[in-house]
């Protein structure tokens, strides 16, 4: 096992290196000159090349990144070329809040989706199965903005419940983060619950319909017993990775939900960098969001392992 | 087995919680304000988006300008009416032949930490601009020095005479007083240090800035225990922000929707005309913009109206000049009536038909995107075939600087002296030429108009150049729009500025 891990970190590491490379290299071909966007519309040569200069933007492409690649493994991924401040301290006070946001979402999404789908699997072809259905083809065509200022304008404008937008920290007030986090997370784990609600459900059928599960049924186990102890394990295999791949992607922020609902995330950090064109910035952002995937899915394969004992840690 | 394996996904959700709960960083502190035991209160204020950081002097963005101007001061300041008040300096002179200015500073300024605010803080903070050729630099052209003669009076040496110095050294922020060690540190990005009415107290990247009163401020202290500036970018948002009590004033508003605030009174919704300005640029490096009759028959083919109501749902003052109504130099001009046939019968003298018109607009601005297509048509009906190109703004500073362009539209904002309006936009040698307009009579006004000591010469030095850039259509002047701004009942003492600038030192919050 420790082999297995080791060996995952080295490849992650790898993968981590080709992200820095493929990051850079496609920001090069983005038009739009981060000096000129910097400037404004008020723009004179000198100034130009002063800003320039100090961004280092004036030294050729293979020193900038080795430098970078350089200065980002001592944990230093440069300085935000718009604020003057360091990457690493800007990109990581923004997890926080894409941490809490994701985690809410998917649990709320699990909380919805797993009864759902349950439901609508050994129902199938009830009326739960068919609100089911009408629910998750909702959830995944409607856009997740529309859904989030429709909440808005509903729970906060028309009910008076929760609060429009902004952000307050897990640690500084918990009720009052849970009452902003509400609405962005509910939005987006309606999303997210629809694509979960539709997976569980077929994975759920194709486990119904095995062997093993005609003989519990056989030897008189209850429905409930049934469900619970053989189709449901069985079926949860799947169901795992397709959670923690959710996870991961929400985890790399919600960009559209993070600026609606003015959420300090990582999502609105990687939109204004983008606006911005701060190389350095949203540079550090994906290298973190792409870390976080991999840890996530480093997790996940240790954990199917464990789900599943057919499946062998080679 | 079965046990295992519901352990371990418990243990990744507590995990997990762990995590969140360990990084969410942040101090213990009620930044609401609602229930602060303090006279004041704390003032909450939605702005459209977040400042790129908080030193004066390097940041170009809006939104930075926003919250410094509660927290620095300049040497002299736009009143209402946008003329030039005393601020930190109480008096200046200036010499015979208008080349020596000096100014006297306020006795017993102090920085927000309590250290004094000296000529040589002036005399740094300039030379910092000048030197580091910062954002600003071009305000100090004409400077050749600037000195502290003793502790109390900055010299400024000119290499010309500049009537509008002290629009220069005063008109908004980016040419603030700053504090050197301030500067030294790095902190002035995030934690910078003035002598305004308040002082930067916190600033959570992505969700706030949390100001508080400064209580060694020179001027009357402000009532407000702080202000709170959190960042919506969603109007519809903000405005539910507005509603809802959770912000007391706001200038992110639905464009749609002001109308109908105007007429309420809770939220409270006002407007005034800014001088700001849109406009359309055809590049006369480029056939056949460079004949002035094509250019005039564009300008003849728009509705200015039609363009204004769709834009900005009517909230701007159509203007086929660049100065507003308002302002002291306004000069009155308005030779385009829309009338297509006068287009057409231009066109026919220039010899141009079936002409295909690349428009460049930006996402960054929507109104230039919304306009353009309500320009498209009207050039539709005097047969000018339009293709709109609609950039995001890093790309279209690269269009527009590299001169690929037929035409775009764009504003200049935050203008307040005639020479900010003119020069560097239509001189031959103006930074901001892009167009390539050239007349060597503009060209020799506009030097004459920037060191014109006499007001009233000035003025009409500035019509006429105003009349003859029209004439040339070198700028298609389309509208000034106007500033709204809306806040809730509680709040009392503020007003619109025509500048856009936001101060909060005399408002009072009602609990």
């Amino acid at each position: 096992m420790a082999r297995f891990v080791i060996r995952r970190l080295l490849q992650s590491a790898v993968v981590l290196l080709g992200v820095t490379l493929v990051v850079f290299l496609l920001l090069q071909l983005v038009p739009g000159d981060p000096v000129r966007v910097a400037l404004g519309t008020r723009f004179d040569p000198q100034t130009y090349e002063a800003l320039r200069a100090r961004a280092g933007l004036d030294q050729p492409l293979v020193v900038q990144y080795f430098d970078y690649l350089r200065r980002a493994l001592t944990g230093d991924l440069g300085v935000s070329f718009r604020s003057g401040r360091p990457v690493t301290a800007i990109v990581l006070e923004r997890l926080p809040a894409t941490l809490s946001l994701a985690v809410t979402a998917v649990v709320f999404a699990m909380l919805i989706a797993f009864p759902l789908g349950i439901v609508s699997a050994i129902r199938s072809g009830s009326l739960v199965d068919h609100a089911a259905r009408v629910f998750s083809q909702f959830g995944v065509s409607v856009p997740d903005f529309w859904m989030g200022i429709m909440g808005i304008l509903l729970f906060s404008g028309v009910l008076g419940w929760l609060p429009p937008s902004g952000y307050v920290a897990l640690t500084e007030d918990p009720g009052r983060w849970a009452s902003h986090v509400a609405l962005p997370a509910a939005t987006v784990g309606l999303v997210t619950a629809s694509i979960l609600t539709r997976f569980i459900r077929s994975s759920m059928l194709e486990v119904l319909s095995e062997d093993y599960v005609r003989t519990a049924e056989a030897k008189g186990l209850r429905t409930r017993v049934v469900v619970l102890r053989h189709v449901l394990r069985n079926a949860l295999i799947p169901v795992v990775t397709v959670v923690a791949v959710q996870l991961a992607s929400l985890l790399g922020g919600v960009i559209v939900i993070e600026v609606l609902f003015a959420w300090p995330g990582i999502g609105r950090l990687t939109y204004d960098a983008v606006a911005a064109r701060d190389y350095p910035v949203l540079q550090g952002a994906v290298l973190l969001v792409a870390a976080l995937f991999l840890l996530v899915n480093l997790l996940v394969d240790i954990l199917y392992a464990r789900l599943d004992p057919r499946i062998t840690v080679k | 087995m079965s046990r295992t394996r519901f352990r371990l996904a418990g243990a990744t959700i507590a995990l997990m919680l762990a995590a969140v709960a360990g990084c969410s960083g942040g101090e213990g502190v009620d930044v609401d304000g609602n229930d602060a035991a303090g006279a004041g209160g704390v003032l909450n204020a939605a702005i459209g988006g977040e400042p790129d950081q908080l030193d004066p002097h390097k940041t170009s963005a809006y939104y930075s300008f926003q919250v410094l101007e509660n927290v620095f001061d300049t040497l002299v300041e736009p009143d209402a009416n946008l003329e030039m008040k005393p601020s930190l300096a109480t008096e200046w002179t200036t010499s015979d032949d208008q080349l020596t200015w000096t100014f006297t500073l306020r006795e017993g300024v102090k920085f927000s930490d309590g250290s004094p605010l000296t000529a040589e803080d002036v005399v740094y903070s300039y030379n910092r601009i000048i030197d580091e050729k910062l954002n600003n630099a071009y305000k100090f052209g004409t400077v050749k020095s600037i000195e502290a003669s003793d502790p109390k009076t900055v010299v400024v040496t000119l290499n010309a005479p500049t009537p509008n110095l002290l629009a220069n050294l005063g008109g908004f922020k980016g040419v603030a007083i700053v504090q050197k060690s301030n500067v030294e540190s790095g902190e002035i990005t995030t934690k910078p240090v003035g002598s305004g009415p308040f002082a930067v107290e916190n600033y959570s990247s992505g969700d706030s800035i949390r100001l508080v009163r400064n209580d060694n401020y020179w001027g009357e202290k402000p009532k407000l225990d702080g202000v709170r500036f959190t960042f919506v970018s969603d109007p519809t948002v903000a405005l539910q922000n507005l509603r809802g009590g959770e912000v007391h004033w706001t200038d992110n508003l639905p464009p749609q929707q002001v109308p109908a605030l105007l007429d309420g009174d809770d939220p409270t919704v006002q407007s005034v005309p800014s001088t700001d300005y849109w406009y359309l640029s055809l590049n006369q490096a480029r056939k056949p913009y460079d004949d002035v009759n094509v250019r005039r028959a564009i300008a003849f083919a728009l509705d200015r109206e039609a363009i204004t109501k769709a834009a900005k749902f009517g909230l701007a003052t159509v203007n086929q000049a660049a100065i507003p109504q308002n302002s002291a130099f306004y000069y009155e001009y308005a030779p385009y009536s829309h009338d297509v046939n006068q287009a057409r019968q231009l066109l026919d003298q220039a010899g141009v038909s079936g002409l295909s018109m690349d428009l460049m607009v930006t996402s960054e601005y929507p109104e230039t995107v919304t306009a353009a297509q309500v320009i498209a048509s009207q050039l539709e009906a005097v047969g000018i075939t339009v293709k709109i190109r609609t950039l995001d703004f890093a790309q279209w500073l690269d269009e527009q600087g590299a001169g690929h362009f037929d035409s775009f539209m764009l504003g200049w904002l935050g203008n307040i002296d005639p020479d900010e309006f003119y020069y560097a936009q239509h001189h031959s040698d103006g930074t901001f030429n892009f167009h390539k307009y050239a007349n060597p009579n503009v060209d020799r006004l506009l030097d004459q108009a920037r060191t014109e000591t006499d007001q009233a010469a000035r003025k009409q030095q500035y019509d006429q150049v105003a009349k003859q850039i029209v004439d040339d259509a070198s700028y298609i002047y389309l509208y000034n729009p106007d500033v709204a701004q809306g806040w809730s009942k509680q709040v009392s003492g503020y007003e619109v500025r025509t500048d856009r600038a936001i101060r909060f030192r005399d408002v009072a919050l009602a609990r």
